[in-house]
Parts: structure tokens; sequence; C-alpha cells
């Protein structure tokens, strides 16, 4: 099922994504990117913490691809046959609101921890 | 070691590879060219997490054909998941103080008929029940017919004739 067709409920069910997910998203918020730029960039965006291999990263591209959260891009440059990946406004608006989600969760927890060191 | 990742490949179902195959191929091909020039070590880890990620991958995505789309790969993620929403009913403690009580009033009653016996029997060494005897060949026989069953899962898988190849022609056919 297309996200578009999804009500808001089902999209929230589908948050919080995972770790590596987010970082993917998060690669392709910039600009499109093939499969090689995103395992780079989720690598330093994470300071080397999360490490995607090739098949982690190809199952997750499939799975949004499927969920119409990104689209393949057509790019000009294709000599070297990479296939770069982009949002769609759908995976955009997915995007940011589970970076409304932490914003929250992160607001709450401040306020928690610090009422506790008072 | 790029043969050995196009071998690993031919793992996921055939849609898959025909959407992905060179393109991860390629981007396979490009790590490989960065990682040439580091350590052993850091070139094993590399191949190592690669060839896991690559066949728990193709894994997932014959579960996913077989309907199972919620499946998730057991790998280590830093999480977990609780279930909060399961409760014992309430009988369970019951039944459980029950059992405890049946347990120790056996083993107060099985001292007290040892105090009562005379002790008269010499030390010896434990007796090994003979049926003890027949636990060797039992589990021979059970590992014999688990390397039967996976010797013909891998003749099926060689002659793509097993569950997952027809699972992957049915799916074929419906698209």
């Amino acid at each position: 099922m297309a996200l578009h067709d999804m009500s808001y409920g089902a999209i929230m069910e589908t948050l919080p994504l995972t770790e590596p997910v987010l970082l993917i998203l998060l690669s392709l918020a910039g600009q499109p990117q093939h499969g090689y730029a995103i395992l780079k960039d989720v690598e330093r965006m994470s300071d080397g913490r999360v490490v995607l291999s090739t098949g982690t990263l190809y199952g997750a591209l499939r799975r949004l691809l499927d969920d119409d959260w990104i689209e393949r891009f057509e790019d000009e440059d294709t000599s070297r046959g990479r296939q770069a990946y982009c949002l769609t406004s759908q995976g955009r608006r997915n995007l940011q609101m589970e970076i409304d989600r932490m914003k929250h969760i992160t607001r709450l927890a401040s306020l928690r921890v610090a009422a506790r060191e008072r | 070691m790029l043969n050995v990742y196009r071998q690993l490949l031919r793992l996921y179902p055939a849609a898959y590879r025909r959407d992905f195959a060179d393109e991860m191929l390629g981007v396979l091909a490009e790590a490989r060219s960065e990682i040439i020039c580091k350590n052993v070590i850091d070139r094993a880890l590399f191949h190592l997490r690669e060839v896991l990620g690559l066949v728990a991958g193709a894994l997932t995505e014959h579960l996913r054909i077989a309907e199972w789309r919620d499946f998730k790969f057991p790998f280590p993620r830093k999480e977990f998941t609780m279930r909060n929403g399961f409760r014992f009913p309430k009988s369970t403690v019951i039944f459980m103080m029950l059992i405890l009580g049946g347990v120790l009033v056996a083993i107060k009653k099985g001292g007290d008929i040892a105090r009562s016996l005379p002790d008269v029997n010499p030390q010896i060494a434990p007796i090994q029940p003979s049926h003890w005897a027949l636990v060797p060949p039992v589990v021979l026989l059970w590992m014999f017919f688990c390397a039967l069953g996976l010797l013909g899962w891998a003749v099926l898988f060689g002659l793509r004739k097993s569950g997952m190849h027809r699972l992957e022609r049915m799916s074929d056919s419906q698209e």
C-alpha cells in the first residue's frame, strides 16, 4: 500500500524509525544520493557508530521504495550505472514527523531530568 | 571476493536480484576498492560484515515473500522490545504455590523414609542405569536424520526446487 493511502494513525505506527533507517532518510534529505554515498554518509553522520553492510542498506532501501518514502532519481550521469535515490514528499513529511516526535521526547526528557536534579 | 558476493547475491529472490543485484555489486566493488589499502583486520571485518549482511538480507527477503512482512532479522541492534501487554492469570500464583507445597512435602517424606531405613548397605559407586546406554545411539540417529534432511534440502536447493524457489516462482507468476 502506498503511503499516501495511509491514515495518520497508520503512519504513526511506523514510527519510531530505527537508527539506520533514520540516518538513511537524513542522508537523502539534503540531496539525491546513490548507494555507496549513502553508506559513507551514514557512517560519517553517526561518527562511525553505524556502519551498514550493503545487504542491510538495500534491504532498507527496498522497504522505503515499497512504502513510497523514497524514489529512484533520474540522474543525468548514469555512466557508472549507479542509481541515485531521493525522498518523496511523503517521505519528507514522515521524516519531519519523526524529527518532531524526537524533539518532543528530548524536551520532555530534559525537563524531567532537570526537575529531578533540583 | 567479488565472485563470492556475486554468488551470495544469487541467494536473493529473482525479482529483488533484477532490481538491485547490479547496483549492490557496484557498491560492493566501490567499498572493496576503498578497504583494500587498510590492514588485515579491517579487511576481514569488512568482508565478514558484508557476507553476513547479504545472507541475512536474502533470508529476510525470502521470509517477506512468504508473507512474514513484519519479520526483522535478529542481528544485534542495541535495542530490544519489551512486551508489557502480557499478564499471567491470577490462578497461576495459586497453582505455583500448590506445586511448591507438593515438592516440599515430597522432599520431607523422602527424608523421613531414608532415616527410617536401617543403614545396612555398604557405600558403593553410583549405579549407571541400563537405559543410559540408549542415549548415544539415539543422539547419533537424530544427528543422522538431521544430516539426511540437510542433504536433501541442499540437493533440492541445488536443483532450484526448494520451497524458497517454489515461492519465488509463485511470486514471479503473480507479478
